[in-house]
């Protein structure tokens, strides 16, 4: 039987050391380097865009009397061929795509974290485990999510579940890696030998060791999602009724106007170049605060 | 840990260096590397460059055809009769066509003085041979006009007849229009003409011919210097060049760079303006030989009935989508039949208001109810499904549910990828279509495949099934009194109207780009499938200067 108070103290000193300096010190420490302030406020507004779009913009929708005009006081980001507000269709399409970002990242770090401790503790699913996350990681994943999404009927959710099953193996590998490191760790031995469960290795022994590495697995694959997302839109493979930068890029291109509204296309490029930049640096710099040899412990 | 990351980091640097790499090497090596060369070659010899979106598909003129085979082929293969810029037929191979037998017997006088590019004269029995293989091996879209031959005749080079089962009256214009006629001599040494390539050597009659086809890059075809529809006997233009350009925002500015002479897609009515400022380019502007509608599927039960599909109808702002998604340019329709057929088009019917409130009225009378408050009505939910690639239709459907919505009426927008489009539509999978007919030469071959239950060519969308519409489309079919055909058209037009089958919605102009200081003489025809590239228009072609 397992002995959580014998098991604990070595279990405890040894993670903490390994992740660093504590959680709080950790984004405090995070939140010094400006490269991670600015990467941290740029998401920090995103998601506010998101959740209170309809407060900052109507939805975009009918027909305007400006068409094609280039941004101006009245128009921020300039009107679409129809008229349509640009800056209105960025604000809304930022739900689209931090929704599909932060849950297609979801699916892919639940899934991506389950077979990768399952892979690094236990030797016989590590044998299929490998096996699968190396031929999905060989997949050609762009013609198959085209493939995919052409096939089902596009809406947000099928687009999410999409990139999300796709996006788990990089997720899988990465934790594996770490896994293998920390259950070869005493305190893993320790804890099989006083009679700990398998799952109560993985869940409470591994798990929180590899919880930072999770953390920036989440804002990589979710910047990612963001990228595929955007690209399936703009193949048209995107949810009609949802407005996305991909769309945005999209209604551009099909109506023959990217050569003369160049602001159609730069705004909603410069979002997903935004996000996908903040979410990149957030994740860069939480791996480098946590890493005891970047920080001279 | 940072090692993986690190290790990451850098194979992410390398793989994005990699990408960008190749994306300069595709852009640097791509579609057209001897941009150089301008539309004057070294002997004085002129080029008319003409952009396309698609590579051809199939070289056999007599299959099924995309857009850019039938430019390609059309130039080369000639066909009994063109359509002129009034939508109306006109002379081609074929000088004149007449009916004799009481309309059971088409006959052809073709002209003497067309020649294929091997020397030997094109005669009847070319013309007999290529109608004779497409009932022979069911080929094309011309096979369904051919139905009620039983048998053609060649009684001497210029002379054919068609010999009918039934008297129809638009089977000289159908089959005239739309049949290509290829060298028997060629082609009957060939055997199974479904499976005949016809990739090389390319024998044809036409004013051009095809030299040489290198896919995804360019098809260049030579002049025909006996082509007798050119002034003076011969093209002006020694050699045509289709060049592939598959985004046509780079293709209108490969025009604006002087990289091609012509568009052969029509300029997107949002984009027109990219030629303001332009001198050298010129716009020629055409009408449509078919229509953007919203077609109802009969199986459907809210669909099946005739005030939903009358309340949808008034549910749906078309001045409006006329003047913002097509800049104005296009004409309002209130029956199937196009205005642009107007001896038939009957003008006493008036397209359904819009009129949300009316709708819903007309919805409430039909015992549709709001139970939740929520202002749409309970368990009517409908899905329009649409072509992703095609930008105005994916617009209309975009408004039409926002529009539909008002008059309590929940959409959901279906507009999916092409190929995902076609197989719905093809297994009846949808509630509304959404889309665009291509081409309807004549009003009755229109309402044959639109409306007839047993479906001949395959794009009764409404999958409509009503024996009253059968009776009057056969009886219009069979008459051949001109008058009483055409007052049995207009009966038609005004029953389709009245159970709103569909909602047509506009007739679109085309704006076709061409650069008018190199080049003119064009010949438009209606729609963007015939616009400035018929075998015609390519032959009246002269450079400038």
């Amino acid at each position: 039987m397992s002995s959580p108070l014998v098991t604990d103290p070595a279990a405890a000193a040894v993670p903490v050391q390994e992740v660093g300096p504590g959680t709080r010190s950790a984004w405090r420490t995070f939140l010094r380097q400006p490269s991670g302030l600015l990467a941290a406020l740029v998401l920090v507004v995103m998601v506010l865009l998101a959740v209170f779009a309809p407060l900052i913009a109507d939805e975009p929708g009918g027909t305007g009397a400006d068409v094609l005009r280039a941004p101006s006081g009245g128009h921020w980001f300039g009107t679409d061929d129809l008229g349509q507000d640009i800056f209105a269709q960025v604000v809304w399409g930022t739900r689209t795509s931090l929704l599909i970002g932060v849950a297609a990242s979801l699916i892919a770090i639940v899934l991506g974290t389950a077979i990768g401790l399952a892979s690094a503790y236990f030797r016989r699913v590590d044998a299929i485990g490998t096996v699968v996350t190396d031929v999905m990681l060989a997949l050609p994943t762009l013609p198959l999510m085209i493939m995919l999404a052409a096939i089902v009927s596009p809406s947000v959710w099928t687009l999410t579940v999409i990139i999300g099953v796709f996006a788990w193996p990089e997720v899988a590998r990465l934790i594996r890696s770490q896994g293998l490191v920390v259950s070869a760790m005493p305190y893993i031995d320790g804890a099989r030998v006083l009679g700990a469960s398998g799952w109560r290795i993985v869940t409470r022994e591994i798990m929180p060791a590899v919880v930072p590495l999770i953390v920036v697995s989440v804002l990589l694959t979710a910047s990612r999602a963001v990228i595929s997302e955007a690209g399936l839109s703009f193949l048209g493979l995107g949810d009609p009724d949802a407005w996305s930068w991909g769309r945005i890029l999209l209604n551009a291109q099909r109506s023959g106007v990217v050569a003369i509204a160049w602001w159609q296309t730069l705004f909603p490029s410069l979002a997903i170049l935004l996000l996908v930049l903040a979410a990149t640096v957030a994740g860069m710099r939480f791996n480098d605060i946590r890493d005891p040899r970047r920080n001279g412990g | 840990m940072s090692k993986s990351i690190n290790g990451r980091a850098r194979r992410w640097r390398a793989a994005v260096a990699l990408g960008a790499a190749a994306a300069l090497g595709l852009s640097g090596c791509g579609l057209n590397e001897d941009n150089g060369a301008s539309g004057d070659g070294a002997a004085g010899d002129t080029v008319l460059r003409i952009g396309t979106t698609t590579d051809v598909s199939n070289f056999n003129p007599l299959q099924s055809l995309s857009k850019t085979d039938s430019w390609i082929l059309n130039a080369m293969y000639p066909h009994l009769l063109r359509i002129d810029a009034n939508a109306k037929k006109a002379p081609e191979l074929a000088k004149d066509y007449t009916y004799e037998n009481d309309g059971k017997t088409a006959v052809f006088h073709l002209r003497d003085d067309f020649t294929w590019t091997d020397g030997k004269p094109v005669v009847a029995d070319d013309v007999k041979f290529s109608a004779e293989s497409i009932m022979k091996y069911k080929l094309g879209n011309v096979a369904a006009k051919l139905t009620w031959v039983t048998s053609i005749e060649a009684p001497d080079a210029t002379t054919v007849k068609f010999n009918l089962s039934q008297p129809y009256a638009p089977f000289a214009e159908g089959v005239g229009f739309w049949m290509s006629v290829v060298p028997k001599h060629v082609f009957e040494g060939a055997g199974d003409l479904s499976k005949f390539a016809n990739d090389s050597n390319w024998v044809g009659a036409g004013p051009f011919v095809l030299e040489s086809a290198t896919k995804g890059q360019r098809y260049v075809m030579k002049r025909n210097d006996k082509y007798p529809l050119a002034p003076g006997g011969k093209p002006a233009v020694s050699k045509v060049e289709y060049r592939l350009y598959p985004d046509v925002n780079t293709m209108m500015l490969a025009l604006r760079n002087g990289d091609i002479d012509l568009m052969g897609t029509p300029v997107p009515a949002s984009a027109a303006k990219t030629f303001e400022s332009d001198s050298k380019i010129k716009m020629t502007k055409v009408g449509a030989l078919g229509f953007a509608h919203l077609t109802y599927n009969m199986n459907n039960k809210d669909l099946a009935k005739q005030e939903v599909r009358q309340a949808l109808s008034m549910a749906i702002d078309t001045k409006s989508i006329i003047s913002s998604v097509l800049q104005g340019d296009a004409q309002q329709m209130s029956g199937p039949i196009s205005p642009i057929f107007a001896d038939y088009d009957n003008t006493e019917i008036q397209p359904y208001p819009f009129d949300p409130a009316g709708a819903k009225a007309k919805l409430t009378a039909a015992g549709y109810k709001d139970g939740n408050g929520d202002g749409l009505f309970d368990g009517l939910e409908l899905g329009v499904a649409c072509d992703q690639s095609n930008a105005n239709i994916t617009r209309v459907v975009q408004l039409f549910r926002e529009s539909a919505a008002k008059a309590g009426i929940k959409l959901e927008n279906e507009c999916v990828e092409r190929n995902t489009f076609l197989s719905r539509t093809k297994d009846g999978k949808y509630d509304i279509d959404a889309s665009q007919w291509g081409v309807f030469d004549n009003p009755m071959d229109q309402l044959r495949s639109t409306y007839l239950s047993s479906n001949p060519g395959g794009i009764n969308y409404n999958l409509l099934k009503s024996p009253e519409i059968d009776q009057l489309i056969n009886d219009a079919a069979g008459t051949t009194d001109p008058a009483a055909f055409a007052t049995k058209i207009k009966n038609i037009d005004k029953v389709v109207h009245e159970q709103a089958y569909l909602t047509p919605l506009y007739v679109e102009n085309f704006q076709f780009a061409y650069n008018a200081s190199k080049f003119g003489g064009f010949e438009a025809s209606p729609s963007d499938l015939l616009g400035m590239v018929t075998a015609y228009s390519l032959a009246q072609v002269k450079p400038v200067g």
